[in-house]
């Protein structure tokens, strides 16, 4: 699981609601390299919780000095720009789960595939 | 000339030469078809006719026939054979039957709403096929009037059916209700350790202690099963589970009367009228070995002559008095005692309890009935399908349905898309400049997906686990057709629409049930044109053809053209013949799975016909590559596939629920806050765009 899609991830379990950003409980986590695309992680950064992006990448130790909130004029600031792409496309989480930070359901990841369904009871 | 002479006179003449060598060549075509059914024409004069098309196989009820056929003379018999299309007519004298000959020829007949053409022939005799009559099977009592009229009312309005779900009314299923136990259709049985709170109507009570004092029951009913019939709604043959009830098993009929179908396991059948507010008492036998069911129908044949109903006149009547009773609204009360303890009845062939072959039903489920019969449904015959199949299905899904390419690739760059139902994540990479994330009900697809490099998590698409309106798009290509209720295919938009930015698009495509549009066969029809077996496509209806061509003078019978063919009873799911029109909505889908050789898909793939790179083996459907070879039958053009131990591959079914022109319109319309931007037929899928507001 990239922190990409990590950040667009929330909590459905049932009554739950502040189930966004789930807690990363990592027990492998792998680096790939990826093409760097500074015009498609521009577009993306807009898009993004910039917030939870940063947390995330902390509980994964790959924070990497990302600032805690957003630098004006980013886009031009291609080292910026590499940082933010380390961080959402090459940081991989292949073992380990997300929890729900309200109500502390765990979702497996596993082969680096968050598997995110409920049992009928909490859907 | 007399008065009737001129008439008939003026009657031919005014057919004009045209018209007269048009009857004259389909009462030509009609006497060779009579032919093969043993009836034999004459050229001569006589007082009997056979009336072609005249027959209750066509629909036509007695009442009509013979008010056609009273205008000429008088009647001395009608005979209608049941399920034919003919019907013999003698008069008491020729005159009478020359004048029917004259007038009714190629005359159309209106008769419960259809239009028949009536073609009159002379025959010399009349056959008389009494109906030996056929016996109760053993343990089944009827008791007629058992109820009042007052009581019947008081019973009916005792249920309340605004409760019925969604599902039950966009299904035009029969409607269901159950009091004291729940009865599963998953299973056939019955929660014993979940009573249902309220227990059974007040309202029943005195009809079981009547039963109680007559003796029919011993022991007061614990379960009760109420079902709603309209015309056209039955339910499937089968036998009460032995494990769930008790021997005596009481149905009470209300609000109007029906045939009831009794088969024995040797093959006989027993057709029962169950006339309203009478009470069906099976035990024994009936109950136990003997399936029962409901056919389908809008109409059921049923005694000329009752003892309660309008005489005919006597004159009219016949050995075979017949008559077709157009149903109306039948709710049945079933009352049924749970039972505690294994059975040990005397049939153990169809024992659950005594390991006979409980499936006098046959194996296919049915719709479901609620959330849970429709998840475990669900599960069955579209998650475990998947996850096995996964690989083998990933090999033939790999070319993108260019108007969805077309699609993705208008969303501005950088915008958010999400693929629900992503499958093998055919779609992922299609735009890379959008920032894409997949998901998918199988771990096995998403596998596939991540192996590839794209976003994807495991997820089921009616619970999302994305924010509200926090993508740009969202995609769901063939998934909504694997919702087996209404209400879970509406939610399912619902969900994709949650998820939009308001402004936001979704694009959603599902299997059509027209495989043919526009006189357009789908590809999906197209790889089957020599296999087909005969069925109509879905294109033109009966009636409107005219009867021009020879074979159709006698036209078949319309009244279960529903179910002509296929082995469909309402409720129940039939199993598709792939690559062959739809015959109901609500099917399961074959997949024979084929493993994958290595080098052995490239080389099979090489011996196939120009039609381009098929797949080996299996079916194709919605998001499928238009080059899928046809399904392991085999094609005429196609080398039989090489597989070892091909003949063995093993068939997985998946549930699909085919829509209809407009009704994912029409669906979407259920939600608020989006409009239908468009809506298309793609390739053998109906497809609509919706803006969220």
């Amino acid at each position: 699981m990239k922190l990409l899609t990590h950040n667009m991830l929330t909590s459905h379990v049932k009554g739950v609601t502040k189930g966004y950003p789930l807690l990363i409980k990592a027990t492998e986590v792998k680096v790939n390299e990826v093409e760097f695309n500074p015009k498609f992680v521009c577009r993306m950064i807009p898009k993004l919780e910039w917030s939870a992006l940063v947390q995330a990448a902390d509980q994964l130790g790959h924070r990497e000095e990302l600032p805690g909130e957003l630098v004006a004029d980013y886009e031009k600031n291609e080292d910026f720009l590499k940082r933010v792409h380390r961080v959402l496309l090459e940081v991989e989480v292949i073992e380990g789960c997300l929890q729900c930070p309200e109500s502390g359901r765990e979702f497996p990841i596993s082969r680096g595939i968050p598997n995110m369904l409920l049992s009928e009871d909490e859907a | 000339m007399d008065r009737d002479g001129v008439n008939n006179v003026r009657a031919a003449a005014r057919r004009s030469k045209e018209d007269k060598k048009v009857l004259k060549k389909q009462l030509k075509a009609s006497h060779t078809l009579l032919k093969h059914e043993g009836v034999n024409t004459s050229p001569h004069p006589s007082r009997s006719l056979v009336v072609a098309n005249g027959g209750l196989g066509n629909a036509v009820s007695r009442e009509d026939l013979s008010a056609a056929l009273k205008q000429f003379g008088d009647l001395e018999s009608l005979l209608m054979p049941p399920q034919k299309p003919y019907a013999f007519a003698t008069y008491r004298s020729e005159d009478g039957a020359r004048k029917a000959h004259a007038q009714l020829n190629g005359q159309k007949l209106e008769s419960g709403g259809n239009a028949v053409t009536l073609y009159l022939s002379y025959v010399d005799s009349v056959k008389n096929e009494g109906e030996a009559s056929v016996r109760f099977p053993e343990g089944l009592t009827l008791l007629e009037d058992f109820v009042s009229p007052e009581e019947e009312a008081l019973l009916l309005a005792a249920v309340d059916w605004s409760i019925s779900t969604e599902a039950q009314k966009a299904l035009k299923h029969r409607k269901v209700k159950h009091y004291g136990f729940e009865f599963r259709y998953d299973n056939n049985n019955v929660d014993k350790d979940k009573p249902l709170p309220a227990g059974l109507p007040q309202e029943c009570l005195a009809v079981l202690q009547r039963c109680l004092q007559d003796g029919l029951i011993s022991v007061l009913p614990d379960q009760l099963t109420v079902n709603q019939y309209e015309a056209g709604q039955g339910i499937p043959p089968h036998v009460d589970t032995h494990s769930a009830f008790e021997d005596t098993i009481l149905s009470l009929s209300l609000g109007a009367k029906a045939v009831m179908e009794f088969r024995h396991p040797d093959g006989r059948a027993v057709p029962v009228v169950l006339p309203e507010r009478s009470l069906l008492v099976m035990k024994g036998e009936s109950r136990y070995l003997w399936t029962h069911g409901i056919t389908p129908r809008k109409f059921d044949l049923v005694p000329a002559c009752e003892p309660r109903s309008a005489a005919p006149e006597p004159d009219v009547s016949s050995h075979s008095g017949l008559t077709l009773s157009k149903r109306g609204t039948r709710t049945s009360f079933t009352f049924r005692k749970i039972r505690h303890q294994p059975c040990c009845c005397a049939f153990p062939s169809a024992c659950d309890s005594q390991g006979g072959n409980a499936s006098c039903r046959p194996s296919p489920p049915s719709l479901p009935c609620c959330r849970g019969d429709a998840a475990r449904l669900e599960e069955e015959y579209v998650h475990r399908v998947y996850d096995a199949i996964a690989a083998h299905f990933s090999s033939t899904r790999h070319t993108p349905w260019p108007r969805v390419c077309r699609f993705l690739s208008s969303l501005p760059p950088g915008s958010v898309l999400a693929d629900v139902g992503c499958g093998n994540g055919k779609y992922l990479g299609v735009n890379p400049q959008l920032v894409t994330v997949g998901c998918d009900r199988s771990g096995a697809l998403v596998q596939i997906c991540a192996d590839r490099g794209f976003h994807a998590f495991v997820s089921d698409a009616l619970s999302v686990p994305l924010r509200t309106a926090s993508c740009d798009a969202c995609i769901s290509i063939a998934v909504i057709h694997h919702f087996s209720t209404q209400e879970r295919r509406l939610a399912a938009v619902r969900e994709l629409v949650r998820l939009l930015k308001p402004g936001g698009l979704a694009l959603i495509y599902v299997w059509a049930y027209e495989q043919e549009y526009n006189k357009q066969k789908s590809k999906y029809l197209k790889d089957h044109s020599k296999q087909h077996n005969g069925e109509k496509s879905t294109g033109v209806p009966e009636e409107s053809r005219e009867p021009h061509a020879e074979p159709n003078v006698l036209t078949s019978s319309r009244l279960e053209s529903k179910h002509c063919g296929d082995l469909k009873d309402e409720g129940k799911l039939s199993v598709h013949t792939n690559r062959t029109a739809f015959n109901s909505q609500d099917l399961l889908v074959p997949w024979h799975l084929k493993g994958r050789k290595t080098q052995g898909d490239e080389e099979s793939s090489c011996r196939f016909s120009s039609r381009g790179e098929p797949s080996p083996g299996s079916d194709s459907s919605t998001s499928s590559d238009s080059r899928t070879s046809p399904d392991s039958k085999p094609s005429p053009t196609a080398d039989a596939n090489q597989v070892p131990g091909g003949s063995a591959a093993p068939v997985f079914h998946r549930y699909y629920h085919v829509f209809q022109q407009g009704e994912l319109e029409e669906l979407c319309c259920g939600v608020n806050g989006v409009r239908v931007q468009t809506s298309y037929h793609d390739q053998g899928n109906w497809c609509v765009v919706l803006q969220k507001e």
